[in-house]
């Protein structure tokens, strides 16, 4: 399989060096890594297939995405993959670390788009929220001073395997409002998680696990991924505190300028309102235009990150500031994983 | 004729050398070498003054060590018993203890988590007995990670041990009873100094195995149980700081390579 699209590819891509000089010159096949699951799926639904549709042109998708990934990439020199997903506080260590390269938006001549997802470095396609959630029939918490307090609301807990997670909901825990918790205080927030750890059965790695853990009664609550619980009747959840982060696709640095012409027609399929729409009939995810609420069925806007009543009770990922103190606040996390 | 033997194993070697040892030491040498600044020890010292990384080497080389003493405390007996089996016995036997080899280590992982969980089977019949009230928690901490390191690793340590067991001469054990030994006596005295050689190689392959586990923790350890494997793909995947995992791999080959220099004295001896 591997092997066969690997000769497709080289076959595609084998006329275009003919005419590299030609402006307008454009592979018919690109490559993609993204996070995988239903999320890859509805990038593929949402944007490949009108892209396929309307010019030809088609990308391969493989996953999952990580930072390791690309650096590894970029630095054997560039495996063939133009496009690349990456987390919000991702983009800028990319950035930094030089990964990744400038947008030309000029080129890419997208439909309105919210700002913050017209990054110079990445087209911010894909909203999702990190909630609470718990198995129906459990006491139902309303925020997050309620959901750490594991005396009246009696369960086990899984909590994300990641500090850039844990740490925002702890400090709400410990009664510091959605507004303040940036620039974050991380004492506080590791002494909360101390104060709880004991019942935390599972921290999670995969977006997967929590709906499993809870569907299997090995844990009550938990918090996760909204994509993942939402329009599910075995789980009760609540956006109230939750995280609103923003996902973007990049692209890898010295990718081939025929590449970057095709990857520019499928960021311009991704600005579409209409396609955003299919996309999210996939996964409950929301894209970055602002036409998109619209034509989102009405019974179902409780569920998307970005729909007005969700939107205002979450906060919003600051990446600036994870940029400069992820590093030491990994390390503050791996010691607290050892005393667990 | 040496020479020719040689030739044979060239393009081999080459192979190795090409696709496994060069990758290694490029690796290995990525904590020693900074991009435009040259030699540096920086990512060695980085661990000293970050000790949480040598502590979770600590935590994984304790691990590891329970899970070894759990698959010996499982593995002697067991290995015992089979000799003492009919041909045919013996045959069903061995076939038991190889037949999870055959299946994929995420399966047979995943299967715990059916046999050990909250609503497992286990949990279930405890219940159903009347000895537990509550689920008993196997997973998610050490216990689970342990239970299921000892599962994958059992054949590596009860085949060597069982093939030690049957060649021993059972006219020694006889001659040891004619002069009156108690059973006890024969099997201290007698049998076990036979079988320690091999006891001792294998149970230094299944340690030296147990330091590289990274499915079995991920999956029972519910993020619980810190293991270098893990932490190390942390470092590589996700921050990326190849560098730091660099120099904490180095580490953990030393530590394997001491290990398997004392495997290798045992496993001579064993042999003669």
């Amino acid at each position: 399989m591997r092997r066969r699209t690997f000769v497709k590819a080289a076959a595609a891509s084998l006329p275009s060096f003919g005419t590299l000089s030609a402006a307008r010159a454009q592979s018919k096949e690109i490559r993609m890594i993204e996070s995988g699951g239903l999320s890859g799926e509805s990038i593929q639904v949402g944007y490949i297939d009108p892209l396929k549709a309307k010019t030809g042109i088609n990308v391969v998708r493989e996953s999952p995405s990580s930072l390791g990934k690309l650096r590894a990439l970029v630095e054997s020199g560039q495996g063939g993959t133009t496009l690349f997903e990456l987390g919000s506080g991702i983009v800028l260590q990319a950035k930094k670390l030089g990964l990744i390269e400038k947008l030309d938006w000029a080129a890419i001549n997208p439909a309105p788009m919210f700002p913050e997802a017209k990054n110079e470095y990445g087209f911010g396609y894909q909203y999702f929220s990190t909630i609470m959630a718990w198995r129906k029939g459990a006491k139902e918490p309303q925020n997050f001073v309620e959901f750490f307090d594991t005396k009246a609301f009696p369960g086990k807990r899984t909590l994300p395997d990641y500090p850039h997670y844990c740490l925002p909901f702890a400090l709400q825990a410990a009664g510091v409002p959605i507004d303040k918790l940036f620039p974050l205080d991380v004492d506080l927030a590791f002494k909360k998680l101390n104060e709880i750890k004991k019942d935390v059965a599972v921290w999670w790695k995969a977006g997967a696990q929590p709906p499993q853990l809870m569907k299997d009664n090995e844990v009550q609550y938990a918090i996760c991924w909204s994509g993942r619980v939402v329009g599910d009747p075995a789980f009760g959840l609540s956006f109230a505190g939750g995280k609103a982060d923003l996902s973007y696709i990049a692209i890898v640095k010295g990718s081939k300028p025929e590449d970057k012409v095709a990857a520019n027609k499928l960021y311009y399929e991704m600005s579409l309102a209409e396609n955003q729409a299919k996309a999210a009939q996939v996964i409950s995810y929301t894209g970055p235009s602002p036409d998109l609420d619209a034509l989102l069925p009405k019974d179902k806007l409780w569920q998307y990150p970005t729909s007005k009543q969700n939107k205002a009770i979450q906060y919003f990922e600051n990446a600036e500031w994870w940029a400069e103190n992820g590093e030491a606040v990994n390390k503050k996390w791996e010691a607290f994983k050892l005393n667990l | 004729m040496r020479g020719q033997g040689f030739a044979f194993i060239a393009p081999l070697l080459v192979l190795m050398v090409v696709a496994f040892n060069l990758p290694i030491i490029y690796m290995l040498g990525l904590a020693f070498w900074d991009k435009g600044r040259g030699f540096t020890l920086e990512h060695y010292e980085g661990l000293l003054d970050a000790p949480v990384y040598l502590r979770v080497l600590g935590n994984t080389l304790r691990i590891s060590l329970i899970a070894t003493i759990a698959n010996v405390a499982i593995g002697y007996p067991l290995a015992h018993w089979m000799r003492g089996l009919s041909q045919r016995a013996r045959l069903i036997a061995i076939a038991l203890v190889v037949l999870p080899f055959w299946v994929s280590i995420l399966v047979r992982t995943y299967a715990w988590i059916v046999v050990l969980g909250n609503g497992g089977l286990v949990n279930r019949s405890l219940q159903w007995l009347g000895l537990t009230d509550a689920p008993v928690q196997f997973l998610y901490n050490e216990l689970g990670v342990t239970i299921g390191m000892a599962n994958v690793l059992l054949p590596f340590l009860v085949l060597p041990l069982f093939a030690t067991m049957i060649r021993i001469d059972d006219r020694l054990l006889q001659a040891a009873a004619s002069l009156g030994a108690p059973p006890r006596t024969i099997f201290w005295k007698v049998y076990f100094p036979l079988t320690l050689p091999a006891l001792a190689a294998g149970t230094l392959l299944v340690f030296i195995l147990c330091l590289g586990f990274y499915v079995t923790p991920a999956v029972l350890g519910g993020g619980r149980v810190p293991m270098i494997s893990n932490l190390l793909d942390t470092l590589i995947n996700q921050i990326p700081r190849w560098e730091q995992a660099s120099a904490i791999s180095t580490i953990l080959l030393i530590v394997a390579l001491v290990i398997f220099a004392g495997y290798r004295r045992l496993d001579r001896k064993a042999s003669t």
